[in-house]
Formats: C-alpha cells, structure tokens, sequence
C-alpha cells in the first residue's frame, strides 16, 4: 500500500512537473534579429503592434479581428464592416469608425512608417471609396466587384493605425512601440490589448542584421529568434537548428519591362525560355521552396503545374534571331547576395541565349530585374489578386474559380513582363527557450500567444 | 656678295660644322650608353619578372598541392563520390580561395562541370577546360568575371588525392597591380602590364598605369606590336610633348598555355638623364659656335683688311675706268699678288690715258685734214671757173670794146655765181657749227609729213618722181621744234631726189611704232651699201660729188636733240630708206 502511495505520488509529482514546463509563463523579453525594416509593409512590428479589420484562418478565409462581421451589397461592391466594441487603441482612444476611416485614408496616400522618415509609397488600395456609416460601421464601396475584400483586408499594408504627436505609429496590437535602445526596436506588452495581454513583457527587434551575426547571436544566447534565409534552411539543419518554415510565400520572378530590346513579346518570351529555373532551385536556393512559372504557388492555386517550367534554349535562340546583342543590365536591388548570385546565373542562362547580359552596376538602368514578392493571402483569389496588384499586371478576375483564376492568371503571364521563377519558403530559428510559438500562414512568427521558459 | 661676306660666311659656316660634327657624336655617344643601359636594366627586369612569375607559379602550384590533398576536400570528394549533392558545395571554392590565399578556385567535377567556383560562384554546372592541364606546371590563364571583365593569373590545376571520379581544384593568383609592386625597379624605370583581354586597345587593360609616365596611349603602337607578333619590340615612345618624358619602351609578350599572347610587360626606361646630357652638350655646342662665329668674324674682318680691301680697291677702280674715268689708280701697298695686280692695273690705266690722249690728237689731226681737204675741195670748185673767167677777162682785153664788153658781163656774172656758191659753202660750214637747240612743242608728227609732202609735191613731179604720203588715222603728238623737224626732213627729200635723177617714186609716212613715232623716207634709187649704211651720218662723209657730207649729219643732230634716233638702210625692192623714231608725247602714251 505505501509502495502504490509512493508510486501514486511520484507519478503526480511527475505529472504536476510535466504540466509546469508547459504551461506558458509570463514575462520575459524576446530578441529577434532581422535583416530587413520591421516597419515594412509586410514588417514584424506592424504584424506586433497593429490589427486589421480581419485576419486570416488557416484555410486562407477571413476571420473576424478588429471587424466582428461584414456584409455585402450590390454584387460584392459595396461591404460594411462593423467593428468590435470597447477596443481602444495603445493610446487609450476608442476605436471607432472614424480613427479607421483616418487610418485608411492615410494609408492611401501616405507612407507606411511610424516615424514617416521612411520613402513614401502610395499604397494601391482595393477600393474607391470609405466612410463611417455609423460609430462602428464603415463601408467600402468598389468599381467592379470584390468577393474577397475580407480578405485582404487581413493583409498587414491595410492594418489600421494612428500616430501620435511624435508621429510614432499606434494601433490596437497586443505590443505597443516604447522607444530604441541601443539601435533596437523596444516593443512592451499592451495590457488591454483586445485579444488579452501577450505573456511576452517586452519584445526586442534588431533591424538590419546580417545573417552572420544573426546565427553568431542565436548561438551565443543574444537572440531568441533569427532569420534564417532558404538557401542557408539546409544548412541550419544540418546543425540541428530549431527551425520554424513556412510553406512557398515568397515569389523570386524575373519582370521585363516591355521597353528597348524587349518591346517586342517575342524576345521577353526568349528571355523566359532561357531560364534555367532547375539550376536556381537545386544549386542557389539549395532545393527549398518549389520552381513555378505561375504567379501562385501551386497549394494555393492547385493548377500551378499547368505552367511550363522547363527550359528551351534553342527555342529562346531560335525566338532571339539576328537582334542587336545590346548590353542589358539585370538589377536585384534591393537584394543580398544570393539575389545578386541569382542573377548572375539569369545573366548567364540569357547569354547562352544571345543575349548580352550581365548584372547591372548599382544605380544603373536595368533592362530586367529580378524581384523577391511576398504573398500574404492564401485564399487563392485574394490571393491572385495580391500578386496581380504587385507586378501592376492589370488584368481583371472573372469569378473566383479556378477556371476563372487559371484563365486570368495565364493572360497575366502570357505577356512575359514577369517570369515567375521559384516559391520560396520564410524559415526563423528559434531558440529553445521559445514556447508556444508558431508561424502564420505567409511565414511571419506568431507572438501574442509565444512565452519564454524560465520568464519570471 | 662681296667676298669679305663670303669670308664670314664660310668661317662661320666652317666653324658651325665643326662644333656639330663633335657635338653630335658626343651626343650619339651618349645615346648609345643610355640604350646600352636600357638594355641591360631591360634584361634584368624581364629575367626579374621570370624568377617572380616562377616564384608564383611555385607558390600557386605549393598552395593548390596542399589543397588537393586537405582532408576537407577529400571528404568532398568521397561524399561526392557516393552520391552526395554538388548543391551543398556551391560556396566552398570562396571559402578554401580565402583559406589557401589564391584569388581564384574552381572546384571541377569529373566531367569538367564547375561544381563550386569562388571567382563567378554563378558558373557551376559549365565546364571549365582547364581541367585537361592537370598536373601540368602553372600557366598564364585569362579568367572571366560575372562583371564582364577578366583577369589574367598564374593558375594551376590539381586533382584531388583519393577522389574517385576524380576531383579537380583550378587556382591561380592574378596578375595585378601588387604584382608590380614587388618588382625592385630603379629609378626612372616604370614596369607595367597590358592585359590582352580585348582585341582592341584599350587603356583599361593597363596594370598599374600610374607607374606607366603620361598617357598610356602612347605605347599602343609597341604593345598591339607585340601582341600581334608575339615577339619582344621596343622603341623610344613620346608620352607627352616634352622630350624629357620620353622613355625607352620594351614590350614582352606573356603567353598562355596555348600559345596566345595574354598580356604584355613594358617596360619603360626615362630618357630624362639622356636628354638632359644631350641639352648640356646642346648648350655647349651653341656657346662654342657663337663664339666660333665671332672668331669668324674678327678674322674674315682682318683677313679682309689684308686680302679684300686691295681687291675692293680694284673693283672699284675697274668699275671707274669701265664708267669712262681712265685716269684712276689704286694704292699699292703690299709685295704679293695683289700688290703685282695693283701694279699692272695701274700701268694698264696709264697706257689706256696715254692711247687715248693719242688718239684724240690724231682723231684731231685727221679731221683738221678732212676738214682742209674738204674746205679746199669745196672751194677748189668755184675758184677753178673764177680762175678761167679771170684769165678770159685777161685775155678779153684784146678784143674790141664791144667784145670786151660781153665777156666782161658774162664774166662777172660768172664769178659772181661762184662767189654766191662760196658763200653757200661757207654758210653750210657755219650752219653745222651753230646748230641751233630746238625749241620744242606740242605739235603731230602727220602734220611735219603732210607740210614736207606738200612743199615738194610740184618740184618731185617736174622730176618725174611719183609721191606717196601716208599717214595713220590716229593721231601721232610729239614734243618738237617743227622748224628743225621740217629741215631735217626736207634734208632726206632732197637726198632722195638726188638720189633719182631719172624719177622714180618717193614714199613719206608716219605711223605709230609702239611708243614711238616712226617717219620713214623711202626713195627708189641706187640704194645704199652696208658701209654706207654705217658711216653716212659721218660728218663731212657724202656720196655725192658735191655734198659737203653735212646734210645728214645735221639730219642726225636735230633727231638726236629731240631723243629721238635715225637709220638709213636699203630698200627689200632696191632704193634707201631712212626712219626717224621719235618718243610719243607722255600725254598721249599714257593714254
């Protein structure tokens, strides 16, 4: 009897210490190191610090978020939005109608960033037209019909924001902005964020860290999560890295604008059949991600292996002809090194072809440029249309089928201004002291609800 | 040129000669020892850059054979064996580069397919030939950038030790501006290198131009020279316009492994010093010529003093006698040959004085004569009849009154005739001793024709003689005493009436003869013979029995008062023919 007590107790103590390692804990401040501007339009701390109107489920359809629901009128160009009650911003303001109604009407028009010192990009909005239809309704009206305007509406470009008199932005995220400390961005938790407090205290973001220094970092114990790009995903591996991967959210295309030596259709198709995409995605990018030739990976679009993808060199020669071999320049700015070795492996597949390219100098005109686009959406409609809107390919969707997106999708490409290339994945590495913590669907880490093992 | 000109002229140019002579073989010399010089500095550089090139070569060849046998890339190399991705390896060659301190590496697949590359990491998968040179000694090896630009470098290929398919690792070391660097080069020696990356010129191929003096183009003759024929070449090359920046240039081809020209070392050797020693001798041979000049001078000047002056003095005075002044000498003061010439040019002025006093006595005594025996052949005729009258009227004295009476009448008439004919002679006699100057006048030469043509018209027809005055249409204005004028033409009218005393025909005209007015008198008498010709303006020379032979002496007189001049030949048809050119008046020529 006291053997069975004893083993009984053990098992509770047991039991009792395996529920304490994974019950999430309080505070603590996460370190992530980027490459990149936290404050893009697809940045972390906007994801951190800012909500839209509707997020994303894991199917890719619209779910409630700072918009509780939203109907539709006159054929999907007229949505009204009704908003949650009682959320506030970090500031303490309502939200209402108004303040995003404000938000979007700035986002239209001016830039992205808190401090607005970034470079201004007008946004291309999904709309005509907003406007408070009451204290927490707003209504989008449209053109031409918008069946997925919930949905990107999740997208972190449309996140509503405020600025305060230090122009720094605000928003209704579960982190609000605290200030810099020693060149990093210091994010604190929002106690009456509307989705509860994040068990995170503090979240610290360094901006513009070479990949180097980011794993150096990681290893050393002064970062808890890293970027860890897809060419060196292999190699994280292989170090028995703790390493989060998205699936294809990342489109690597080559866009030929239709201009000088590529006015004519038939030599930006030479161009598009002479390259290698085998060579890019087994060789460069070390076999991550998927090669395509469609604007949508093919989990979302489920006809992406209907676009060729194999090379045709003597058909690219053959297309070329007797064209003057004009020196063209390939840009990748902005983009590292392996965007640059890239393109210098286009170069060379082009000049097998006859053209004369090679990579551009830095601020040089290009003739082409190889561009990194990210998808957020995963619903495929939104998301043709996210892509569509990136590439300023002005062409309109018939329906949401996948009929109807094939169709528009192939009239988008059929002009080879853009020769998609590969889908690549967005990976982190995360330290081990790192719980709960998870990637949404377009590869950014999920914060609100991640913890620190041993935060007090 | 006078010949004390001459004298300088050839001290000068004498001494001129003399100094340039020297002072450009003093300057070829040197010349010759900077070239010699070049050559040696030239042949030590090149075998320099020999033992450099070898070092590398080694070092090249050292740092690829501990590569090819590191662990690392024999593990490569087994992975690889047993099937293990090439894509894991694509930026190993840039990292084994850094570690074994080459500036380009390839990592090669059996096959010849670049598995990694750290000089164009973009290249995997394309074949590289070089691998066919494994094991080889290091070459000179042209390498492609992704940037569209090359590099040449001491490469060497080596296979990896236990690889199996094997392994090659291509590696070199470029060629650049550090290779240079190292070179111990002297002053005023400049080493550079051309890379024959392009097949046109082009300054960008240059390694180290800042150690190439002024603007390289300069020796893109020699270097397309050498790249063309692979051989060395040099000459003296010009960078700038200032001929102390010239060099002495050679250019030696690099070759690769086949044979191609891949660059070209020149060498450049400041002719500075050179030129600087050539100015100095430059400057010496102008001093001494300056001053060889001046010795010119002051010699050609005391030369002159002994030599020219004397013969100037005979120049001169020749030039005095020639003018007509015979009566000249020139000093003699020296004992040599000028002093003889001196000598005999003076005897020959006093004999020429002496003969011509002579012959102006005897000119003299000879026209007194003709003068006498003019005079007393001209009144030898007319004293003869008064001599027979005389002694008629002598002898009439014994006839009876009335006889007496009529030979005493016809006798006085007679001797009064001869006295009148005297007189004429004596007149004429006078007349020729006090030729009037002419008192000249604007007047046509057409008008003294017509006024001799019209005055002598009736007596030429009662002669039988047939007259043909012509004149030009255009006026013919002379400057003349028509008085004078109209007697010298009646004088030749005269003369040619004489001339036919059977008739025949006369011709006057008057007619423009360029500048001049040209009256001729034409008759068809006997004509004149050569010597006639000559000397019938003679004073005192006649043809006739009883000319004085002063007529057309006076006829030349006035012509030549009015510079103006006559000649008297025969006629093509047999008769004379005197013309008479006088000068047109200003007025009318310039018209």
């Amino acid at each position: 009897m006291l053997w069975q007590a004893a083993i009984s107790g053990l098992l509770l103590f047991l039991a009792l210490g395996a529920s304490a390692r994974t019950r999430p804990h309080y505070g603590g401040t996460l370190r992530i190191e980027v490459h990149g501007d936290a404050w893009a339009p697809d940045g972390l701390a906007r994801r951190l610090v800012l909500d839209g109107l509707t997020d994303l489920s894991d199917t890719g359809a619209a779910q409630p978020a700072l918009a509780v629901q939203w109907s539709q009128t006159n054929h999907n160009q007229r949505w009204e939005f009704h908003l949650r009650p009682w959320v506030r911003f970090q500031d303490g303001t309502p939200l209402n109608a108004e303040a995003v109604v404000a938000s979007f009407t700035a986002l239209c028009a001016n830039s992205a960033s808190p401090n607005a010192t970034n470079a201004a990009s007008e946004t291309e909005c999904p709309w005509n037209a907003v406007y408070a239809a009451g204290p927490l309704d707003i209504v989008f009206t449209t053109d031409a019909p918008s069946p997925d305007l919930p949905e990107l509406l999740a997208q972190t470009r449309f996140a509503v924001s405020k600025k305060d008199p230090s122009g720094v932005l605000e928003g209704t995220g579960p982190f609000q902005v605290s200030g810099f400390t020693n060149g990093a961005l210091m994010l604190t938790a929002y106690a009456d964020c509307w989705q509860g407090r994040p068990f995170l205290d503090s979240v610290e973001i360094v901006q513009h860290r070479s990949q180097r220094d980011q794993w150096l970092d990681l290893s050393v114990g002064h970062a808890d999560i890293v970027q860890v790009p897809p060419e060196l995903l292999r190699q994280a591996q292989q170090q028995h890295m703790n390493v989060l991967v998205s699936g294809p959210v990342d489109l690597l295309a080559l866009t030929i604008p239709a201009q000088g030596v590529f006015k004519d259709v038939g030599m930006r198709r030479s161009a598009a059949l002479a390259v290698d995409r085998a060579a890019l995605y087994n060789v460069i990018f070390q076999k991550q991600g998927e090669i395509t030739a469609g604007l949508l990976p093919q989990k979302v679009s489920g006809y992406a292996f209907l676009f060729a993808t194999d090379r045709d060199l003597d058909r690219a020669r053959a297309m070329r002809g007797g064209a003057f071999p004009t020196p063209l320049g390939i840009g990748t700015e902005p983009g590292g090194a392996t965007m640059r070795l890239a393109g210098e492996r286009l170069a060379l597949n082009l000049h097998e072809a006859g053209f004369n390219a090679r990579m551009a100098p830095p601020g040089k005109p290009t003739a082409m440029d190889l561009q990194l686009v990210h998808l957020e959406e995963t619903n495929p409609r939104a998301a043709l249309d996210e892509m569509l809107a990136a590439f300023s390919l002005n062409v309109t969707v018939n329906g949401t089928g996948p009929q109807a997106l094939w169709q528009a999708e192939s009239s988008a490409l059929k002009s080879n201004t853009v020769v998609p290339l590969l889908w690549l994945p967005r990976a982190w590495a995360i330290d081990e002291r790192v719980r709960d913590i998870r990637l949404s669907p377009d590869g950014e880490p999920l914060l609100a609800d991640a913890s620190l093992e041993g935060a007090k | 040129m006078t010949l004390r000109q001459k004298l300088l002229l050839t001290f000068s140019l004498t001494v001129v000669g003399v100094v340039a002579a020297v002072a450009w073989t003093i300057s070829l010399r040197v010349r010759g020892v900077f070239d010699e010089l070049h050559h040696e500095q030239t042949s030590a550089l090149v075998n320099q850059f020999q033992r450099e090139f070898d070092q590398s070569a080694a070092d090249t060849s050292a740092a690829l054979d501990r590569m090819a046998s590191s662990d690392a890339l024999q593990r490569i190399a087994f992975e690889l064996a047993n099937g293990g991705d090439t894509a894991q390896y694509l930026n190993t060659a840039a990292s084994l580069a850094r570690e074994y301190q080459v500036d380009d590496l390839e990592l090669v697949a059996n096959d010849g397919s670049i598995i990694s590359s750290a000089q164009w990491p973009a290249r995997f998968g394309y074949k590289e030939p070089a691998v066919l040179s494994a094991g080889k000694p290091a070459f000179l090896k042209e390498e492609d950038l992704p940037d569209g630009s090359s590099e040449i470098g001491i490469f060497a290929v080596r296979t990896v030790e236990k690889s199996n398919p094997q392994i090659y690792v291509v590696g070199g070391r470029n060629l650049n501006a550090d290779t240079l660097r190292d070179f111990p080069i002297s002053a005023g020696t400049r080493v550079s290198l051309y890379r024959n990356l392009s097949a046109g010129f082009s300054l960008g191929n240059f390694i180290g131009t800042s150690q190439v003096s002024g603007s390289s183009h300069a020796y893109q003759r020699l270097v397309d020279q050498a790249r063309t024929t692979g051989q060395n070449a040099e000459a003296v090359v010009y960078p700038t316009s200032h001929r102390e920046d010239s060099v002495n240039a050679t250019t030696i081809p690099l070759k690769g492994a086949n044979g191609n020209v891949l660059a070209v070392l020149v060498v450049a050797n400041s002719r500075r010093g050179m030129v600087e020693v050539q100015r100095h001798i430059r400057s010496i041979a102008y001093g001494a010529a300056g001053l060889g000049i001046l010795f010119a001078i002051a010699a050609s000047l005391w030369i002159a003093a002994r030599v020219s002056r004397p013969i100037e003095q005979l120049a001169r005075a020749a030039g005095e006698v020639a003018a007509g002044n015979w009566d000249t000498s020139v000093e003699v003061n020296a004992r040599d040959e000028l002093g003889v010439l001196a000598g005999s040019f003076n005897h020959m002025t006093e004999q020429l004085v002496e003969q011509r006093d002579r012959l102006v006595q005897s000119e003299r005594v000879a026209a007194w004569r003709e003068l006498a025996r003019r005079l007393a052949h001209e009144l030898k005729n007319p004293l003869f009849p008064l001599q027979i009258t005389v002694e008629n009227m002598v002898r009439a004295r014994a006839l009876p009154q009335e006889e007496f009476d009529e030979v005493f009448n016809e006798s006085t008439a007679t001797m009064r005739a001869e006295i009148d004919n005297l007189k004429v002679i004596i007149g004429r006699f006078s007349d020729f001793s006090k030729m009037p100057r002419p008192q000249v006048e604007p007047m046509d030469a057409r008008d003294a024709v017509r006024r001799v043509a019209a005055l002598y018209e009736p007596a030429l027809k009662e002669k039988h003689i047939e007259l043909h005055a012509t004149a030009d249409s255009g006026p013919l204005p002379i400057s003349a005493d028509a008085e004078l004028l109209h007697r010298a033409l009646s004088n030749l009218v005269l003369n040619a009436m004489d001339a036919m005393p059977d008739g025949g025909m006369l011709v006057i005209a008057a007619a423009r003869a360029g500048d001049a007015a040209r009256i001729s008198v034409s008759d068809s008498g006997a004509g004149l013979t050569p010597e006639e010709c000559s000397r019938l303006f003679t004073p005192y020379y006649t043809t006739r029995q009883h000319g004085t032979g002063l007529g057309l002496a006076i006829v030349q007189s006035v012509i030549a008062d009015h510079h103006g001049t006559i000649a008297a030949e025969s006629g093509e048809n047999g008769g004379a023919r005197f013309v008479i050119e006088l000068p047109l008046a200003v007025a009318e020529h310039s018209v």
